[in-house]
């Protein structure tokens, strides 16, 4: 355990070496909160309420929301992974005492805790300053169950970008499989069209899908909303990180055999 | 196998698949249809032996197979056919256990994090070894003061020179006290000065801590001043194995001799079969040269003579 500690470490002091980043970082942050502040203010000076929200309700949910959002950073690891074995550079990784996976799990781990900080930063800038009455939810359960949907969410997309990084040894390429993981992705939490628009019985069948349960039922949960979902995304979750661990088993088992290490 | 030899292969082949395209549009198209493949041999049925505390070189022009090889022997790739057993393992399975008992410095392949000083790198590959906090300091004190590196070691890596990161590199590669050193050009691109020193840490450690070695590289130099053995690969196939100084006594025969005047013709170059060489820079020297420098054959041309020989007795 102790070297995938040491992986997130280093990895988390690569994002500190840069003193430009952290400031843009910053400023970038704080910008964004900004545009939506005034969006939303804008939006709710016509109503009283939106979808069943009020203003602050909103804010909070944003707040939630674009807080887990920022910390799924996970589609850099299969454009990563896929690059490095195009390029012969993936070599590095297979010649050290390291489960492969877990490597790339500490070194999400190491810049997802650079941008924690950031996005903390920024939710307590949003509450204090524009003074929102901040609608968390109380009940500790549905707290804690959120909070561990969350964390088995984003273990899953590393799971699913990890999975997809290394299809490359055997497809070479795998666009396609990124635009098809993100299009559904957008789909399922309702970033293209709202859920709402959906037959019913094509929502149901997305909460079978985990991505439902990454930002948007967690940012849900913690303003007091969906609370009956709150066990079932749990189990739909699990399950498809068993799932997914299994493919991943059997991907490197079948493909890894197929580098060649090109270039070096 | 062996059981004195930490690497014992037996006709290990590797077998490349290359999808070939036709030329233009129409090729594209067709190449969506139907796709065509060649097959290309790398390494074809090389059997090779090396005992603990060898320091063997492994030469042959570009695209002769030697990298292959070597990515075979680290576990980097599969063998298409044949048998490999290095330290015991099968290196394809990836065993962690292995891979703490070797180690691989590609020239042009970095370890390093460029963000990062050297002693946070080091910090890293400590805990992937799982190296004994006493151990640790013990190795990287003494690695830095044998590479005269101490004063580097808490600047960032991009900041450092290309000798010194080579160094650094093999710092890392050496941290772990690794059995075996596989090195893939470990001096491409350096100045002679920071050949030259690689060269002297790599001798200290193959004598001093007994990890056995092998090399790949362009430079004549580099195999000369370290390898007792050397092993020459051409077309995939081991044409060569034997002693460094046969191998140059028998078939490096001339010598290139550049002399550069302070009048026309301003520069020359000669090449004299060796056993001239005396008389040739006698004469030279008549004729008041303002430098003179004298040059082995490289190594295209030592392989070029050892393939001919080959194919002169097997016809």
């Amino acid at each position: 355990m102790r070297k995938y500690r040491e992986i997130a470490k280093t990895y988390l002091k690569t994002q500190l070496a840069w003193r430009a980043d952290v400031i843009f970082n910053m400023v970038f942050t704080v910008g964004r909160i900004l545009f939506a502040f005034l969006l939303w203010r804008v939006i709710f000076a016509q109503k009283e309420t939106v979808a069943g929200f009020t203003f602050h309700g909103m804010l909070s949910y944003y707040i939630i929301s674009s807080f887990f959002t920022q910390l799924e950073m996970s589609h850099g690891i299969s454009e990563e992974i896929a690059a490095e074995i195009r390029n012969g550079i993936f070599s590095k990784y297979i010649v050290i005492p390291v489960n492969v996976e877990g490597y790339f799990a500490a070194m999400e781990l190491g810049v997802v805790l650079f941008y924690l900080f950031f996005d903390f930063a920024a939710a307590f800038i949003w509450i204090f300053l524009f003074g929102i009455e901040f609608a968390i939810i109380e009940d500790g359960l549905i707290i804690a169950c959120a909070l561990v949907m969350v964390l088995l969410g984003l273990f899953f997309m590393v799971q699913l970008n990890f999975f997809l990084g290394i299809l490359t040894f055997k497809y070479e390429e795998i666009s396609t499989f990124l635009m098809i993981k993100n299009n559904l992705a957008a789909l399922v939490t309702g970033s293209i069209v709202p859920l709402a628009l959906f037959p019913d019985t094509v929502v149901s069948f997305m909460r079978f899908l985990p991505f439902y349960y990454v930002t948007y039922l967690p940012s849900m949960l913690l303003t007091g909303r969906c609370a009956d979902e709150a066990a079932r995304g749990l189990a739909v979750l699990a399950c498809w990180c068993v799932i997914l661990q299994a493919a991943i088993g059997i991907a490197w088992r079948r493909y890894a055999k197929n580098y060649d290490g090109v270039g070096i | 196998m062996n059981t004195q030899n930490i690497i014992d292969t037996q006709n290990l082949t590797k077998i490349y698949r290359r999808f070939q395209k036709k030329e233009g549009l129409r090729g594209s198209l067709q190449g969506l249809i139907k796709r065509e493949y060649e097959e290309k041999t790398a390494v074809n049925s090389v059997s090779l032996s090396v005992k603990a505390g060898e320091f063997v070189g492994l030469i042959g022009p570009n695209g002769a197979g030697k990298t292959t090889l070597i990515k075979m022997l680290t576990g980097i790739i599969a063998p298409t056919s044949g048998s490999i057993e290095v330290l015991g393992y099968y290196p394809n399975d990836m065993k962690n256990a292995f891979k703490k008992k070797y180690a691989v410095v590609m020239g042009q392949k970095s370890q390093l994090f460029m963000e990062l000083t050297m002693n946070d790198t080091l910090r890293l590959f400590k805990e992937i070894y799982e190296i004994p906090e006493a151990e640790y300091q013990a190795s990287r004190e003494y690695f830095a003061q044998l590479f005269g590196v101490e004063a580097l070691m808490n600047v960032q890596v991009r900041t450092l020179s290309l000798g010194e990161r080579m160094k650094m590199e093999l710092i890392v590669a050496l941290l772990h006290g690794p059995q075996v050193l596989f090195l893939d050009e470990p001096t491409i691109g350096l100045d002679a000065v920071a050949s030259k020193q690689i060269r002297k840490f790599l001798k200290e450690i193959n004598e001093e801590r007994g990890t056995t070695i092998l090399l790949t590289s362009h430079y004549m130099e580099d195999i000369r001043a370290l390898c007792g053995r050397t092993v020459v690969v051409n077309h995939g196939s081991k044409i060569y194995d034997g002693g460094t100084e046969e191998l140059f006594e028998k078939y490096q025969k001339n010598k290139k001799i550049t002399a550069t005047f302070d009048r026309p013709p301003y520069r020359r170059e000669v090449e004299v079969p060796k056993e001239h060489i005396k008389d040739a820079l006698h004469e030279l020297m008549q004729y008041e040269p303002k430098d003179i420098t004298v040059a082995e054959d490289e190594i295209g041309v030592v392989v070029e003579r050892i393939y001919r020989e080959e194919e002169r007795q097997n016809a």
